[in-house]
């Protein structure tokens, strides 16, 4: 039962890493360079919640959008800094640039924010149903269906509208894209801003699910949905989902069978596993 | 600039490289203070660590970006030796062979990826170290690290005063430069070099790319095991958290900033990135915002590195195919308006 428990408790962990990873696909599939900074995005995000709850009150749901918006505000910067310059160099200069943004957004965040750890309001404290001996609480219930509906939104929109279809040709190839007239430039920078959004709607659930807020909290989440979207194959945003469901599942079901801190020893194992037996990702194609 | 110094330098050779050993020798006599002088022993630290990622990053142009992982191996392998009572002398050298065996380790599974996939294996192994010195309390000291690390003999002194153990240091810093670049200049940096210009083209003229990748990998984790066993004893306790994350981008910038593939980029890298460091001090946790600019300013104007010369192929494409700095777009734009 024990053991059943802790398997709730990742996926619903799972499905905060998924929304990221996914975040992290969109980018990496529009962008086409690997970013640092999303971890302080996804903290960003996370802060603007703080923030809103304490001058506007206790609303989850535009707490969500405020995170948005913030999350992809600060993509823009980052984008603009990071990334537009270096879209034909080599890709390590446009990463050494996420490492110097994410580094100067940290410390950006502590001195502005404080270096102390910031409590959340706790949402359905308390709250949850029972089947048969398990416990799932109202939070975690609620964090899937988020994740659930934003990723059916976001592949709705990829699927069915105009600017989906430019975005996904400008994944596919960004000089073919431009042959048939879509404007890259701009689309690029659209596409990194969902990405940081939805990166920016996680760090809040990942807030409000642990009640805490902290400046350094962002360097951890980005590595996880780094792994997550490596996990499930490169620009894959499918397998990018289900590789973070795994992450969060195989993390959980790790502790609960030695101790808590070797967490995100399980995460990275599992990682190195698999990159060293299928290195194109679970669900990747090969040759790339 | 560069081109007129290597000119002079390649004139000049033996004069110059006795002048600066000398000057080496001579330093901890003119400086008086101990903090002045910690310092530069830190910077000499840094050297040995980004001299041996420089030898990973930019001569074979593998991306290892954990490179904490291996500094923290050579730390603790000196630490936990020490205090059974080993010689440390042998120690330095023992940290560095136990580094590279454990970088053998990871880079036989990863000698297939390339790129992103092995910089992400590099950095989960490194994160993997850290947790596991983390909670492995029984023989790491998990949490409280390890104290009291004993210093080494030196002609009848034992003392981590910075005086002495610079000479130390700077014994290793000689020979892990004069190392690499006898290496860099043999056969197999050849074979480096031309992996990382073209890995199928020098499959194609007969270069064993697994196995030269694997003795670039030992080679480099070597030396960033005798780095990190340098510095045990001199700062006397460790503990996981120096070997963050952090840590390791924090060399990796140092190696960026100076110039990559370069021999002497690391070196310039390591001076500059700790002297600014430490200028910027009184301004407290704004510091590493500074730090975090000068890293991001130097990928915009120039991402060879300090010592990269402008025909860098690196240089040119990311600068578009025009030549010049960013200071002369600059003017150009000024003028047009």
């Amino acid at each position: 039962m024990y053991l059943l428990e802790q398997l709730i408790n990742g996926i619903c962990q799972g499905s905060i890493y998924a929304l990221m990873a996914i975040g992290y696909a969109v980018i990496y599939g529009v962008v086409g360079l690997v970013t640092f900074t999303y971890g302080e995005i996804i903290m960003m995000g996370s802060f603007s919640a703080f923030y809103y709850f304490i001058l506007f009150g206790d609303n989850l749901f535009f707490a969500l959008i405020a995170g948005f918006i913030t999350a992809a505000v600060v993509g823009i910067v980052v984008h603009k800094v990071c990334y537009q310059r270096f879209l034909d160099a080599p890709r390590y200069i446009s990463l050494i640039c996420t490492i110097g943004m994410s580094m100067f957004l940290k410390n950006f965040a502590t001195i502005v924010f404080g270096s102390e750890m910031k409590g959340m309001p706790a949402f359905f404290a308390g709250k949850f149903i029972e089947i048969g001996t398990i416990r799932v609480g109202y939070m975690q219930l609620l964090i899937i269906g988020v994740v659930i509906a934003l990723s059916l939104v976001l592949t709705i929109y990829l699927k069915k509208t105009r600017m989906g279809m430019k975005l996904r040709a400008v994944s596919q190839d960004k000089k073919a894209a431009a042959l048939v007239g879509i404007n890259v430039k701009t689309t690029t920078l659209i596409g990194n801003c969902i990405g940081c959004g939805l990166g920016g709607v996680a760090g809040i659930l990942l807030g409000v699910y642990y009640n805490s807020v902290l400046p350094t909290m962002g360097g951890m989440a980005g590595l996880k949905a780094f792994s997550s979207m490596v996990l499930g194959g490169l620009g894959s945003i499918s397998g990018a989902a289900i590789g973070g469901v795994l992450i969060g599942v195989v993390e959980n079901l790790g502790i609960a069978l030695t101790s808590s801190g070797l967490r995100d020893v399980f995460a990275f194992l599992l990682l190195v596993l698999v990159l060293v037996i299928r290195p194109q990702g679970l669900f990747g194609k090969k040759g790339n | 600039m560069t081109e007129k110094l290597k000119t002079f330098y390649n004139k000049r050779k033996t004069i110059i490289l006795l002048v600066l050993f000398a000057m080496a020798i001579a330093l901890p006599f003119l400086i008086e203070k101990g903090s002045v002088m910690s310092l530069i022993v830190r910077i000499m630290f840094y050297i040995i660590l980004a001299s041996s990622l420089n030898i990973i990053n930019g001569y074979s142009g593998q991306f290892n970006i954990g490179h904490a992982g291996f500094v923290l191996i050579g730390s603790y392998t000196l630490s936990i030796l020490a205090q059974l009572g080993w010689p440390i002398w042998v120690l330095y050298i023992l940290a560095g062979v136990v580094t590279s065996i454990i970088g053998l380790i990871i880079a036989l599974p990863t000698l297939r990826l390339r790129g992103i996939y092995l910089a992400l294996v590099t950095l989960g192994f490194s994160e993997i170290l850290r947790l596991i010195a983390l909670n492995w309390t029984g023989l790491t000291g998990g949490p409280m690290g390890i104290k009291g690390i004993p210093a080494p003999w030196f002609f009848g002194l034992r003392s981590t005063a910075p005086h002495n153990y610079y000479f130390i240091v700077l014994f290793f810093v000689i020979i892990c430069l004069f190392t690499s670049y006898r290496v860099i200049n043999s056969k197999v940096g050849r074979a480096w070099m031309s992996i990382r210009e073209d890995d199928h083209a020098a499959m194609s003229l007969g270069v064993d790319i697994r196995k030269y990748k694997a003795i670039n990998f030992m080679f480099g984790a070597f030396w960033a095991g005798v780095g990190g066993a340098l510095m045990a004893p001199f700062y006397t306790f460790i503990d996981s958290s120096m070997f963050s994350l952090d840590e390791g981008f924090n060399i990796l910038s140092m190696v960026i900033i100076g110039g990559q593939g370069t021999l002497i980029g690391p070196v310039v890298g390591s001076v500059v990135v700790n002297l600014t460091t430490e200028i910027f001090r009184f301004a407290d946790e704004a510091r590493l915002l500074i730090y975090a600019i000068m890293i991001m300013a130097m990928m915009w104007i120039r991402p060879q590195g300090l010592a990269g010369t402008s025909r860098s192929v690196i240089a040119n494409r990311s600068l578009g195919k025009e030549r010049g700095t960013f200071l002369k777009k600059l003017l150009k734009k000024k003028e047009v308006k």
